[in-house]
């Protein structure tokens, strides 16, 4: 009794790749996906409008006069006058608004209030350690989750996933300067391995920035990783658990490794893009003060002297960089998952 | 391509237990009934099996007094409370019965598919090898090899992120060392065995890019990518329109001639299993009820609540699990089963004997019921016998 | 339809009496659920029956005496205030920030979200593009611009924090409120021809409460989190009014010296916000069924 090796006439098993031929490119292009792209760029700009409305409105809520504030008590009426003139602070709202959004369109944030330097020119080299901060903190974090994540789910209830459950809710509720400082206690105070303070620019060595970066990082990636691994091991347990062509896997025979790695996995990971990508606004939120406690010359730190020296106008730029950062995230995400997620590439749903 | 291992296996002398239930002795194999000639004339590909005498045949599946309760929190629900049938290779089993009933679990138990919170006795041999018990590796060996399953809602069966030829190469490669092209190509035949269109640019496709009916065939592909001499059809047409379900049974029933594959058949649907069946196991609370011979069964319906179902069979647009009962009542909470026969608050005609378990005996030659109070034979020539 | 059917199996599941009390068979609620009333007892109540020393206006004579010392059982710190008064009004303050937030977000956002969600169309879509651009924020970049400008105070750190806590409450309520309409009781509330108001106040906002009080024990956790930085940064409560933050510090510039300044706040923070977390944790494996 053998199974019949049914084929069509007109079919010949040649290499079924071929058919992919019709320039993939060209597919995707004309695809729903492409068009839900190019909606999803197009809602984000409103967005960003709208929160560097937010921004101007909140920081134009300073009670009292800025310029007063800025020159000290002892400045006379016309100095405080000349200053805001100079400012602009005696035009209304919306006109200071759209000047100052048709200058930023143009790539000029205004100038600093306090070191009188252009805010572009003072963001430009933070912008690169923020960057490297949140870059490194971001692959640490999904490096390690991913995999804990697996092993966890692998065995649900066994030891290592209540291990790992038991320590991603504490980290969950450490709060990063609480562990920025524990880090310090431990690693630099008692322990001397790595330095607390003095950040050692990438330019100058690779060594010593990863060696100065390691405690900020740490400090950071950790409560990350705690919710990467949470919300992972939950959906590829909700998964193995409850989805039914989980049973078709296994009910063809291959093995739970198997199981979990092409079928669990693999739609679990789009919701983690998502998650990423919404996390990632809180990520940088993060650094304003785990910077500050390493010193670490980034946006974070500039922010932060802007506030306490009350330069709005560098806190405004600040906040609209967070802000584009976390507005781009979420993007991205959009987009990697309109790329990566068939249902969405090739239209339905 | 490779020799179905049942060749061999079906003339094996396969060890068979002592018969101490009376659920083993039961041999339900009969003639195929007359819509089984049809679709035998439509195979073309490949001559049919042989037919071997099906009295003399030994069983591919004996389930014996299977049971299977699931422990929860301080809850214990018992789904399935001795099962017992036999299936001869090459032959379609349905079993039938309400939402609930246990259809599904038993059939899972088969394949150690059931959640950790399972627990399963009794015994249910598969070409001698018991399967109850077994590790998840060693049941693992047998799942799409032996048995496979197609199941009820195509939609959610496949994999929405994998292109569906991958899925039947797995299914390929599960059992075998083919190497990826040879997966490949193997799975481009499935794709043509199963009749899909083209199933050369198919294979690149995914779940959502399918109609239900072609997912479906997609599933039924991927169950026979092991070569399986046993597949359970879980409810596989109830989420599919009247037309597909149709088709999609004549695939079956065709691929069942071309490949010898025994057959059960799940389903709520009795005018189903009368269509396509060659024997009957009517379930509820988790026990078998009635079984016999489909035209047996159909001839003299004995059980009240198998004639329930019967007396609602025109609904074939029915929803599937729709809310609205077949037969009027609530079938009983399988956590807190009181003694006796579990139909009986649904039943007209409930006794108080029927306080009383009844036993599920054979009081006509294959035909099989538990009552104490059956329906009367509308046979002209019946005995007029109440169950004793 | 999982609210109801949790209410369900809340009132069908865990049943009082026999072997042991139900806070024995649900230890996983009851012990974070203690250690807050714990936490909240000695804060709110601790300072006026314990013999503890003012929280301010320590004399510079008492400063940095170890734990232990009479009168200090947690020593004092370099102003020679006592820390475990420190502690217990830094509590009071990081709780009552808390509370009032969570409970303002989950006004405001709870009634977007429901209204959002039963009157769909453009309601919807205004209400959750308004939304996005505040959940675009880095809350605590905002957050800081806002103490900014408004000055350091615990009424301006809890209407930052309520109004960036807003989007979170509304998508859930929104969600769930989504999920409750498909039921068939709304329909049939709607065809009676009940007004609006009404489904919303006797169906939707009982059914939807549990998932957003659920989520408001993981909010009390973020909030305090949140506060304990500002504070940290000078923005939030001003010294020499104690709280969490700005004892951890004030005890980081003396780390190396005297850790303890810095690890027994950390502690109280820390052991707050996980029974928070543990508690909304629970709670929201119970709702959703697992
Ligand atoms: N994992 C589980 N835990 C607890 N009870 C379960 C579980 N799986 C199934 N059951 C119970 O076992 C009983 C039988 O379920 P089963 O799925 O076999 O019914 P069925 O006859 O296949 O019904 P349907 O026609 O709806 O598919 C049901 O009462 C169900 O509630
Ligand atoms: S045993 Fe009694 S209750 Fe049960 S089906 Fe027969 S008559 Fe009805
Ligand atoms: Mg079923």
């Amino acid at each position: 009794m053998t199974v019949p090796t049914a084929t069509p006439a007109g079919t010949a098993p040649s290499d079924p790749r071929d058919d992919r031929a019709p320039g993939r490119l060209a597919t995707v292009l004309a695809s729903p996906g492409t068009r839900l792209v190019g909606k999803r760029v197009l809602l984000a700009v409103p967005i960003v409008v709208g929160v560097s409305i937010l921004t101007f409105w909140v920081l134009n809520l300073i009670p009292g006069n800025a310029a007063q504030q800025l020159l000290g008590p002892e400045a006379t009426a016309e100095q405080v006058r000349a200053l805001e003139q100079e400012l602009g602070l005696d035009q209304p709202g919306y006109v200071r608004y759209l000047d100052w959004l048709g200058a930023a369109v143009t790539g000029d944030l205004g100038t600093s209030l306090v070191s009188r330097q252009p805010v572009t020119a003072l963001l430009g080299e933070r912008l690169a350690v923020t960057g490297e901060l949140v870059g490194l903190a971001f692959l640490v974090s999904l490096g390690l989750a991913v995999p804990v994540a697996l092993l966890a789910a692998y065995r649900p209830g066994r030891m290592f996933d209540r291990v790992s459950m038991l320590v991603s809710i504490t980290g969950l509720s450490v709060a990063n300067y609480v562990l920025a400082l524990l880090l310090v206690l431990l690693f630099a105070v008692e322990l001397a391995l790595f330095p607390a303070i003095g950040f050692v620019p990438l330019s100058q060595s690779v060594a010593g920035n990863l060696h100065s970066m390691a405690l900020p990082v740490a400090a950071i990636s950790f409560p990350l990783f705690c919710f990467y691994t949470r919300f992972l091991r939950g959906d590829l347990v909700d998964q193995l658990q409850g989805e039914d062509y989980i049973t078709t896997a296994r009910a063809k025979g291959i093995g739970p490794g198997q199981v979990l790695l092409r079928h669990a996995f693999r739609n679990s990971s789009f919701g983690l893009i998502t998650v990423v990508g919404l996390n990632l606004g809180t990520l940088i939120g993060g650094t304003v003060i785990v910077e500050q406690i390493f010193a670490l010359p980034g946006i974070g730190q500039l922010m932060l002297q802007a506030v306490n020296t009350r330069d709005f106008v560098v806190v405004q730029a600040c906040v609209l960089v967070f802000a584009v950062v976390a507005v781009l995230a979420n993007l991205v995400a959009d987009l990697l998952y309109a790329v990566l997620d068939p249902r969405i590439r090739y239209g339905s749903r | 391509m490779s020799e179905l291992a049942s060749e061999s296996s079906n003339t094996a002398p396969a060890q068979r237990r002592p018969s101490a239930s009376e659920g083993v002795r039961c041999e339900l194999a009969s003639e195929p009934v007359a819509e089984r000639e049809d679709v035998l004339a439509t195979a073309t590909a490949a001559a049919p099996p042989p037919r071997r005498d099906p009295d003399r045949t030994e069983p591919l599946l004996v389930v014996d007094d299977l049971r299977i309760r699931f422990v929860g929190r301080g809850r214990t629900v018992h789904a399935v409370n001795g099962l017992s049938y036999s299936l001869a290779p090459g032959r379609t089993l349905a079993i039938i019965g309400e939402s609930g009933s246990g259809k599904s679990v038993a059939a899972r138990a088969l394949m150690g598919l059931l959640p950790p919170t399972a627990r399963v006795s009794g015994s249910a041999r598969f070409d001698g090898t018991e399967m109850v018990g077994l590790s998840e590796r060693e049941a693992r060996r047998h799942r799409g090899a032996d048995i496979a399953m197609v199941f009820q809602d195509p939609a959610r069966s496949l994999n929405p992120t994998m292109r569906i030829g991958a899925q039947i190469a797995e299914a390929v490669r599960a059992h075998s060392d083919l190497p990826k092209a040879a997966a490949h190509r193997r799975a481009v035949e499935l794709l043509s065995l199963v009749h899909l269109p083209a199933p050369q640019r198919r294979f690149h496709e995914y779940p959502h890019q399918l109609s239900g009916g072609m997912r479906q065939r997609v599933m039924i592909a991927i169950a026979l990518a092991g070569e399986p001499r046993l597949l359970v059809a879980d409810e596989a047409t109830t989420a599919l329109d009247v037309t597909t379900q149709a088709q999609i049974m004549e695939l079956l029933l065709e691929l069942q001639q071309r490949l010898g594959t025994a057959i059960v058949l799940i389903s709520h649907d009795l005018g189903l299993a009368a269509s396509y069946a060659d024997d009957v196991v009517v379930m509820y609370a988790g026990r078998v009820v009635e079984r016999a011979r489909t035209a047996d069964l159909f001839a003299h319906v004995r059980m009240p609540y198998t004639g329930a179902l019967l007396g609602a069979i025109p609904r074939l647009e029915r929803e599937p699990h729709s809310l609205l009962p077949v037969v009027p009542g609530q079938p009983p909470d399988l956590s807190a089963l009181p003694r006796g026969c579990p139909f009986r608050p649904r039943c007209s005609s409930a006794t108080d004997r029927c306080a009383e378990d009844p036993p599920l005996q054979e009081h006509e030659p294959g035909h099989w019921w538990a009552c104490w109070h059956p329906l009367p034979d509308a046979r002209p020539d019946a005995p007029a016998k109440e169950g004793v | 339809m999982a609210v109801v059917d949790a209410a369900v199996a809340v009132e069908a599941g865990p049943v009082r009496g026999r072997a042991g009390a139900w806070w024995l068979r649900n230890l996983e609620i009851a012990v974070p659920a203690a250690v807050v009333a714990l936490v909240a007892l000695a804060c709110f109540v601790g300072p006026l029956v314990l013999p503890v020393p003012p929280p301010i206006g320590g004399s510079v004579l008492e400063s940095y005496l170890p734990a232990g010392s009479p009168g200090h059982l947690l020593g004092t710190d370099p102003n020679g205030n006592d820390i475990l008064s420190r502690i217990l009004h830094g509590g009071r303050s990081s709780l009552t920030v808390a509370v009032a937030v969570n409970l303002l977000g989950l006004a405001v956002g709870g009634t977007l979200g429901a209204l959002s969600g039963y009157l769909g169309g453009a309601t919807d879509t205004v209400i959750m593009r308004v939304l996005d651009v505040l959940i675009a924020f880095p809350s605590l970049v905002l957050t800081l611009a806002v103490a900014q400008s408004l000055g350091a105070s615990q009424t301006n750190t809890v209407l930052a924090l309520a109004f960036f806590s807003v989007p979170a409450f509304a998508r859930i309520s929104r969600a769930a409120t989504l999920r409750l309409r498909e039921l068939p009781f709304m329909a049939a509330a709607q065809l009676c021809g009940t007004p609006g108001w009404r489904v919303l106040a006797r169906h939707v906002a009982p059914n939807i409460a549990p998932q957003l009080i659920t989520f408001a024990m993981l909010g009390m956790g973020i909030v305090i989190v949140i506060e304990g930085a500002l504070s940290f940064l000078g923005l939030g409560i001003p010294p020499p009014a104690p709280s969490w933050g700005n004892m951890i510090s004030q005890g980081q510039q003396s780390l190396s010296a005297t850790p303890a300044l810095v690890v027994w706040p950390c502690l109280a923070l820390f052991v707050t916000v996980l029974a928070f977390n543990l508690l909304g944790e629970t709670l929201r494996a119970r709702w959703s069924g697992r």
